[in-house]
């Protein structure tokens, strides 16, 4: 399987996050919505409970060793209203998850949008991604 | 009581309060207090679910003007303050002090992760809310939380000082024209702008409600004091829109939430 984590500071895409990163659970404070990161990695479990769903991950870091990642994710309930579920990912598959590096360094990003392995966008896209 | 539980007790009791009130949704009509016809008025019909707030749009004038002595908070829907940055409230000393000294990891506890905000920080927040709306009462139930408010509009005042106080407050109500106008005081204390800034037991409510010409959206403004805090007064400009048909979800708030989020420190 191949793992990899991709680490991208763009112009546009930073942009972009300062347009759409939303935010109320003390967002602003927690992530830096300067910068937007990619992670692609295994999904080692999915927590669907609110306030923040979780999706853990296993991302392979350039130099080849597994880190743990956390993804935090909108609340539970604005997901359902996307079209996400309690099984909408599994253990073991592969996804890339976009969104902004948290202000610490730590190894927890917040989720902007989640690719599965095939390309599908996972939940409705929405405009203004909430925080909450 | 679970937060499932919790969220049942709290909707089958605004539902029974409301039915008892015998609902009148948009038409308020029967007898006086003394006993005679009572003029038949119609109000707005704020009844219904309402979609996340968001920030008010441009179009959406804000019929009254601001009171003197008064902050406009740009925070209210998508946006939110950064770290330090307290929108424009004149912090005193002590407060501020506190402000500046908290720490976004001093909110990751067991203890706190499912404590909710106050009326000051849900209102504005991307969640749904129901109204059910009757004579004399109305019931917000909010999606965040699974909280609920009581707005009394039966002329009742508010309880004694040393009444408990609740996230939600005490609220009394009264119609001037369209517009719903909201007092609420005995609120505990929380959270002014998710970045430090905490309001104390004594901060005070004006919210004002009215809809749309079409009355397909849901505005607001808050106002809110609390002179053991803030020199000045905040306001924020919210919005709904109006969705027949759904319903807000239970939150059912987990604290075991913040362990992945320790767990990824380093």
């Amino acid at each position: 399987m191949q793992i990899s984590k991709v680490l991208a500071i763009l112009a546009v895409a930073l942009a972009a996050a300062t347009a759409t990163a939303s935010a109320h659970h003390s967002f602003a404070v927690f992530f830096d919505d300067t910068k937007t990161i990619e992670i692609t990695g295994s999904v080692t479990e999915f927590r669907f409970s609110n306030p923040h769903a979780i999706i853990s991950l296993d991302v392979k870091n350039k130099d080849g060793a597994v880190e743990a990642w956390k993804a935090e994710t909108n609340a539970v309930t604005l997901l359902k209203r996307r079209g996400w579920t309690k099984d909408s990912l599994k253990v073991g598959e592969v996804v890339t998850v976009d969104g902004w590096p948290s202000r610490d360094g730590a190894s927890y990003i917040r989720m902007r949008t989640i690719k599965k392995a095939d390309g599908t966008v996972l939940g409705t896209p929405v405009r203004n991604q909430r925080a909450d | 009581m679970t937060s499932a539980l919790r969220f049942r007790t709290s909707a089958v009791l605004a539902a029974a309060a409301v039915a008892s009130l015998a609902i009148a949704h948009a038409t308020v009509s029967g007898q006086s207090r003394s006993g005679a016809p009572a003029a038949r008025v119609t109000r707005p019909d704020l009844a219904g679910y309402w979609a996340a707030g968001r920030a008010f749009r441009t179009a959406e004038k804000d019929p009254a003007p601001l009171p003197a002595n008064t902050v406009l908070l740009t925070d209210a829907g998508a946006p939110e303050l950064a770290p330090g940055n307290f929108g424009g409230l004149k912090v005193k000393p002590a407060a501020l002090a506190a402000a500046l000294k908290w720490k976004p990891s001093d909110e990751m506890t067991l203890a706190k992760a499912c404590q909710p905000p106050s009326l000051v920080y849900t209102m504005q927040g991307p969640f749904p809310m129901e109204i059910d709306q009757a004579t004399e009462l109305i019931v917000m139930r909010l999606e965040y939380y699974d909280l609920f408010r009581v707005i009394y509009l039966d002329g009742r005042g508010h309880p004694p000082a040393d009444a408990p106080h609740s996230k939600m407050g005490h609220s009394t109500g009264r119609w001037e024209g369209a517009t719903l106008v909201v007092d609420t005081t005995h609120v505990a204390a929380s959270t002014i702008t998710n970045n430090g800034l905490d309001h104390g037991d004594n901060v005070h409510f004006v919210e004002r409600f009215w809809l749309s010409a079409d009355g397909k959206t849901l505005m607001a403004r808050q106002e809110f004091e609390d002179a053991d805090v803030i020199e000045n007064r905040g306001a924020r400009l919210m919005a709904w829109d109006r969705q027949p048909g759904e319903r807000i979800y239970p939150y059912e708030c987990d604290p075991t939430f913040v362990l992945n989020y320790n767990s990824s420190r380093k």
